[in-house]
């Protein structure tokens, strides 16, 4: 396929920034916001599912053990061999691709939330309990807001893992930004996958910059703790 | 102020209690030490005050009410509570930490500021300076500064101390002793301290409760009358072999009955009134001596002090 390739680039210029010009409102915007759509939608899902499930694993310690296994399965099905199981349910389209990209955030949410509220320090809650703060009003203001820079550093890598793998759903007529990939591919037209290919590792790149950048963020005292040291 | 009325507590699973019968009275405006060896109970005993441990029977009076009758985090918010280490939120600034009781009693910014200035200088930390780091820029002292300013925010009649000064060097431990003494002179709290350290609780207490293992209760009395007449062998042996000489710092030279001081005081070793009896026997030890003059503050001699004296005033009080 290779030889093949390079001998369907001769006499065309490597990148034809006519055809992305042409197709930019038509083609590569609309599978750009797909994509998006695609690994954003099912990490913001799953952490809706994860944050009260963590914060129930660290109170009742004996269901973390469970609902990690049960994460940890999932978390283990190939991606496609996912996609496609559940053609049969849902038909084609993003329906598969939504629930599989959200099971997959389960696992690295759930160990993150839980990990984060664990870190904790016990005397930091004995004092919040000691001065007559609400259990509501220690979960809030205390254990979720030291556990937060914890759990966005597990929102950064469930977001980064759906990106890349958001790419493939196009096998399943998902769409996204695999589309250019396959049809670049299929057409032997580098263009339309370097496209497709640069603009998945914008998203991927870009959501681990912010959110990097907000996980330091979230933790002030620290920065400034270390800036003073 | 706080009554404890034959207070049991017993985990559930486990036949033992950890805190058996207990009975005791700590008086308005004192600091009562809950000192013994580490698996004695002293520490659930001050939790079962605020509820964080509820107790299994008897009954626990503040000013009167059980505890038992109001809901636990209103009850909280009436108590004071400062704990060793870093029991300060991390993600909060200085004054958001001394803030925390007095805005869940719905104080407004300006009242929480001013109130955590005042404290901050109370406890001897700059507030233009201090307010508004975080807890990990402060050093090990001045977090646990701030513990005890946390504990007095909303200015609750009653303390809970939970070795507060436990996680800093000797010496700071001794200044912020020494401060916190001063301090209480002023504010006159009921506190209740918990301590492993008896001579933190001789130094602290105006009374001091000494438990054993099983949580009880082996002796409740002033620092004077439980180094002066141990109830028991235990209390003897957790006081120390040197109770003799721990009770004798606990008095100063000035308040004691000296001899009138007699003609050839030249060679006399000199000691002023404010010098405590141990550190006088030292002194007389020390010179060789068997008398030496006390001095006051105005240079005038007050009479003299004796290793007889002192022999004397040991066995008076039971020692």
């Amino acid at each position: 396929m290779d030889s093949g390739f390079s001998l369907a680039l001769q006499g065309r210029p490597p990148v034809d920034f006519d055809w992305i010009l042409r197709n930019l409102s038509g083609d590569i915007i609309p599978a750009f916001l797909e994509h998006l759509y695609l690994s954003l939608v099912p990490v913001a899902v799953a952490l809706a599912i994860s944050l009260p499930l963590g914060i129930l694993a660290h109170r009742h310690r004996v269901i973390y053990p469970p609902v990690t296994a049960v994460a940890g399965v999932l978390y283990t099905i190939p991606s496609l061999a996912f996609f496609v199981m559940l053609i049969p349910i849902m038909g084609i389209g993003q329906a598969p691709v939504l629930v599989a990209l959200t099971a997959y955030s389960l696992l690295v949410l759930i160990r993150n939330v839980v990990t984060g509220l664990d870190s904790v320090p016990a005397e930091t809650q004995d004092a919040a309990r000691g001065m007559g703060l609400t259990d509501r009003q220690i979960l809030f203001g205390v254990e979720l807001p030291l556990a937060l820079p914890v759990i966005v550093a597990g929102i950064r890598i469930s977001t980064v893992t759906a990106v890349g793998i958001a790419t493939i759903a196009d096998f399943v007529g998902g769409g996204g930004l695999g589309s250019l990939i396959f049809d670049g591919i299929g057409q032997q037209f580098l263009t339309a996958i370097l496209v497709g290919s640069l603009l998945a590792v914008a998203i991927a790149v870009s959501a681990d910059l912010g959110l990097t950048w907000l996980e330091g963020r979230l933790r002030p005292w620290a920065r400034r703790a270390g800036g003073a040291a | 102020m706080i009554e404890f009325r034959e207070v049991s507590k017993v985990y559930a699973g486990s036949g033992e209690p950890v805190v058996k019968d207990l009975s005791f009275e700590v008086p308005e405006g004192e600091i009562c030490v809950l000192v013994g060896p580490s698996g004695c109970g002293k520490t659930t005993t001050m939790r079962m005050i605020n509820r964080l441990v509820e107790l299994t029977s008897g009954d626990i009076l503040l000013g009167g009410d059980s505890v038992t009758k109001i809901s636990a985090t209103r009850l909280r918010r009436e108590i004071g509570y400062a704990i060793q280490g870093i029991g300060l939120f991390p993600h909060r600034t200085i004054v958001d930490n001394i803030g925390t009781v007095p805005r869940l009693l719905g104080w407004d910014r300006g009242r929480v500021r001013m109130r955590a200035d005042e404290l901050l200088d109370l406890v001897g930390l700059e507030p233009g300076q201090y307010r508004d780091r975080y807890p990990a820029e402060l050093s090990g002292g001045q977090q646990q500064r701030v513990g005890v300013a946390r504990a007095m925010a909303a200015d609750p009649p009653v303390m809970l101390m939970d070795e507060p000064f436990g996680a800093v060097d000797p010496i700071t431990r001794t200044r912020l002793q020494d401060e916190f003494l001063r301090i209480q002179q002023g504010i006159n709290k009921t506190i209740v301290f918990v301590t492993h350290d008896i001579d933190e609780a001789i130094k602290m207490g105006d009374r001091i409760a000494i438990l054993e293992a099983g949580g009880v209760l082996a002796q409740y009395d002033t620092p004077g009358k439980v180094l002066s007449e141990p109830a028991s062998e235990f209390v003897a042996s957790f006081v120390g072999a040197d109770r003799v000489l721990k009770h004798l710092s606990l008095v100063r030279v000035g308040d004691v009955e000296l001899d009138p001081a007699n003609g050839d005081a030249g060679s006399l070793p000199r000691l002023g009134e404010d010098v405590s009896l141990r550190d006088a026997l030292s002194e007389l030890i020390g010179a060789g001596a068997e008398r030496a003059l006390v001095i006051s503050g105005g240079d005038e001699v007050r009479g003299e002090i004796t290793l007889d004296g002192i022999r004397q005033l040991n066995r008076r009080s039971g020692g």
